[in-house]
């Protein structure tokens, strides 16, 4: 007779093998060939850019973690994504001060104090983000960012040289070609649309972000861009250089996806989706916002919980639903 | 262990096993030098017990602890009563172990109890509620329930178990006739027969009518048969015999046919014992066998740390000995390596999604886990259909956060059952 101790736990005894580490990596995956190619484009300074970011983002964490007494939770690169995150969307010529405060203020106010992972209700990396625009506005004019640099295209913001000079006016300097293939200058990971999209597709076959809210994010930049544009031509940009140009990509695959801070249930994640980017393209040609990309995924973000209220019936419930 | 794919747009789909083609007859066996029997009810130290240590029982002898216990179990073998105690199984609910060493030595005729069947489902409450399968005349006896369709199982509720199947298609004949029995005894208008439709087979149920249940986990679950087959929406917190249907295992009419036919209660159990390598041994086995007999038979060695789980990977659960005896409604009993029981945590929810797109019955699982994890029962049930559940495990099957999802859930509807009883 043996006395072997057994393991005893609750059904179900079975998992897919999925993990909050297999799932934040594959994000940081995705991610890489935007911020590659931005290392390449930009040169060293976005690459210091890039490690400070994560680097303090982890290290804020683990701060937090030590000085609540709690287990460290920097394993499951929660605070890496934030980071990378963070870091693509600066301009490469960011001092060192600009990012440290960035993350701090992204792993810290944006997702330790409400709890920690799956408890932020706003978006981490676009709490920090919102935060250094307010603060420091000068430091996201990516026209005298890049003064310094020689790049062999038009070294000038696109959606700034829209905002200020009108759709007619530009009309010949952002070919949509060179928009996707990243000859444009912006934040370190957001010129390069082509690996931005090829990233979001890759995490939408993984199943690691929601394609309802890619998709209706991206149509709601197509549909309000061309209504815009079909209004009056002469001052509002077309759906390309709306969608190709700023964060438009990064928000339709990595910051509007945001797990804690979007919603779960199929038309709550559609009206997200699409709303997120009419308030982009409401603040772009309306507001005084060069990019509202930012503080238009921060708003939806509010709504968040009011939209994800609208689901299916369970089954056998009488009445309606609360 | 389904992991999942590399590429999941979609949700997983986990398929129902099949039995195979070839079907053989269980392996037998032997009777082990001691058995042991549960019976569902608490020992009270202040009152008489009518069973003690030493006591001679036959053969379908029923074991009671008092005189009024309306609860009872029927001995498998002739032997004598060594030890009675107390049990507690997982969710804490009492109830009396009694184990028995079977005599070898009298002749078998003489110990065993005949039974005078007659086709009455007081007398089936009476005398036969422990058969293998354990048939649930306990509710169909119940004048309060208005049972008016029975079906019959032969398609198994869980993945990877085939023991269903295996009787439905092994034992055809057996199962029309205990039908055959049961509709005599219960007056019941519809009686009908589960089987998987991936099941490529010609059996011919007679007059039974034949339900043909979906590929995918967990389309055979009580409440998906309601729904998709006999077109009945389970209210919240209701049982299916609360709506006048009773499932009863294959098995169980099985049983009854051979009780009818031989006087005598049965106690050969059927069960599928599946391996640390997956392979699957058809068992035949006496009821109240410890599952190391079992074990030892087919060379299989459990570990420091290995789980055994009753019933199936997705709604079984695990004990914490390998002597836990075979039980009547013990279909699967599947032995895990400690180095493939997959980690959980207590991570908190990071809304990812999952569990509300695999969720058969459309439960905000994602919300419905904040309120449990802060015991909050009755704003659960309230608000967001805690009661709703099936019980198919799939949100903690395909967490991210590894969060014991289900484990909360059944959690939450015991202690809510609590709640209302004190209040």
């Amino acid at each position: 007779m043996t006395t072997n101790k057994l393991t005893v736990s609750h059904a179900p005894f079975w998992h897919d093998g999925d993990s909050l580490f297999q799932m934040n990596l594959n994000i940081l995956f995705a991610l890489l060939p935007a911020a590659i190619f931005g290392i390449i484009q930009f040169g060293t300074p976005a690459l210091g850019v890039v490690a400070l970011s994560i680097s303090t983002a982890m290290l804020w964490e683990t701060v937090m973690n030590l000085l609540a007494k709690k287990p460290l939770t920097v394993g499951d690169l929660d605070s890496a994504v934030i980071g990378m995150i963070f870091g693509i969307m600066l301009p490469a010529t960011s001092p060192f001060w600009l990012v440290v405060v960035g993350t701090f203020v992204a792993v810290v106010i944006g997702k330790m104090i409400f709890g920690g992972i799956g408890a932020n209700p706003f978006n981490p990396a676009l709490i920090g983000m919102s935060f250094l625009m307010l603060s420091w506005k000068v430091m996201f004019d990516f026209d005298t960012a890049y003064v310094n640099y020689d790049f062999g295209f038009t070294a000038l913001a696109p959606l700034a040289a829209l905002k200020f000079q009108g759709a007619a006016a530009i009309a010949d300097l952002f070919p949509t070609g060179d928009l996707i293939m990243g000859k444009q200058v912006g934040a370190i990971g957001s010129t390069f649309g082509l690996g931005i999209i090829l990233g979001g597709i890759y995490l939408i076959l993984r199943g690691y972000i929601r394609w309802e809210i890619s998709i209706s994010f991206i149509l709601g930049i197509i549909v309000t861009a061309f209504c815009f544009n079909m209004a009056n031509p002469q001052v509002y940009g077309g759906p390309a250089i709306h969608l190709f140009s700023g964060y438009t990509l990064l928000g339709a695959f990595f910051l509007a996806t945001e797990n804690s801070s979007s919603p779960v249930n199929k038309i709550p994640m559609f009206i997200y989706g699409f709303s997120a980017a009419v308030m982009i393209i409401l603040m772009r040609n309306i507001g005084v916002y060069e990019d509202g990309t930012v503080l238009a995924i921060l708003l939806l973000n509010l709504v968040n919980p009011l939209v994800d209220n609208i689901r299916p019936k369970a089954l056998g419930k009488a009445g309606n639903n609360a | 262990m389904i992991k999942r794919s590399f590429f999941s747009l979609n949700q997983p789909r986990l398929l129902y096993d099949l039995v195979e083609p070839d079907l053989k007859e269980p392996e037998s066996i032997p009777l082990p030098a001691s058995l042991s029997v549960l019976l569902p009810e608490e020992i009270d130290s202040t009152k008489q017990a009518l069973i003690k240590k030493g006591d001679t029982v036959k053969k379908g002898e029923k074991l009671r602890l008092y005189d009024d216990s309306t609860a009872y179990t029927l001995s498998p073998v002739a032997g004598t009563i060594q030890l009675f105690d107390t049990y507690s199984d997982d969710f804490g609910k009492v109830a009396t172990f009694i184990i028995i060493k079977p005599d070898l030595t009298k002749p078998c005729e003489a110990d065993t109890i005949k039974l005078d069947t007659i086709e009455d489902i007081e007398f089936a409450n009476q005398f036969l509620r422990k058969l293998p399968g354990a048939p649930p005349f306990e509710i169909l006896a119940n004048d309060d329930i208005k049972i008016n369709t029975i079906v019959i199982t032969c398609a198994d509720t869980d993945l990877l178990s085939t023991t269903n199947q295996f009787v439905g298609l092994m034992y055809t004949d057996e199962i029309k006739a205990g039908a055959k029995i049961l509709k005599a005894m219960t007056r019941v208008p519809k009686i009908c027969i589960t089987i998987p439709e991936a099941l490529n087979t010609q059996v011919n149920f007679n007059s039974i009518q034949v339900i043909k249940t979906g590929n995918f986990y967990p389309s055979t679950l009580p409440a998906m048969i309601m729904k998709d087959h006999l077109n009945m929406v389970l209210p919240a917190g209701q049982t299916p015999e609360n709506m006048g249907v009773c499932f009863i295992r294959a098995e169980a009419l099985v049983s009854l046919a051979r009780v009818y036919e031989t006087r005598e209660a049965v106690f050969d159990k059927i069960l599928t014992l599946i391996g640390k390598d997956g392979t699957r041994h058809r068992v035949r086995a006496t009821i109240g066998t410890p599952l190391s007999k079992i074990f030892s038979r087919f060379n299989i060695h459990v570990n420091e740390q290995d789980r055994i789980i009753i019933g199936g990977p997705m709604r079984g659960f695990a004990t914490f000995t390998i002597h836990h005896p075979v039980l009547a409604d013990m279909d699967t009993v599947i032995i895990q390596d400690r180095d493939i029981i997959p980690q959980l945590s207590d991570t908190p929810c990071v809304n990812c999604g999952k569990c509300i797109r695999i969720c058969p019955v459309n439960i905000p699982v994602n919300l419905l886990v904040r309120y449990l994890e802060a015991d909050q029962y009755e704003e659960a049930a309230d608000r967001f259909d805690l009661e709703s559940c099936i019980e198919c495990g799939l949100c903690a099957y395909v967490c991210t956060a590894r969060i014991p999802l289900y484990q909360y859930i059944r959690l939450g509807k015991h202690e809510l059952l609590t709640l209302r009883a004190d209040a």
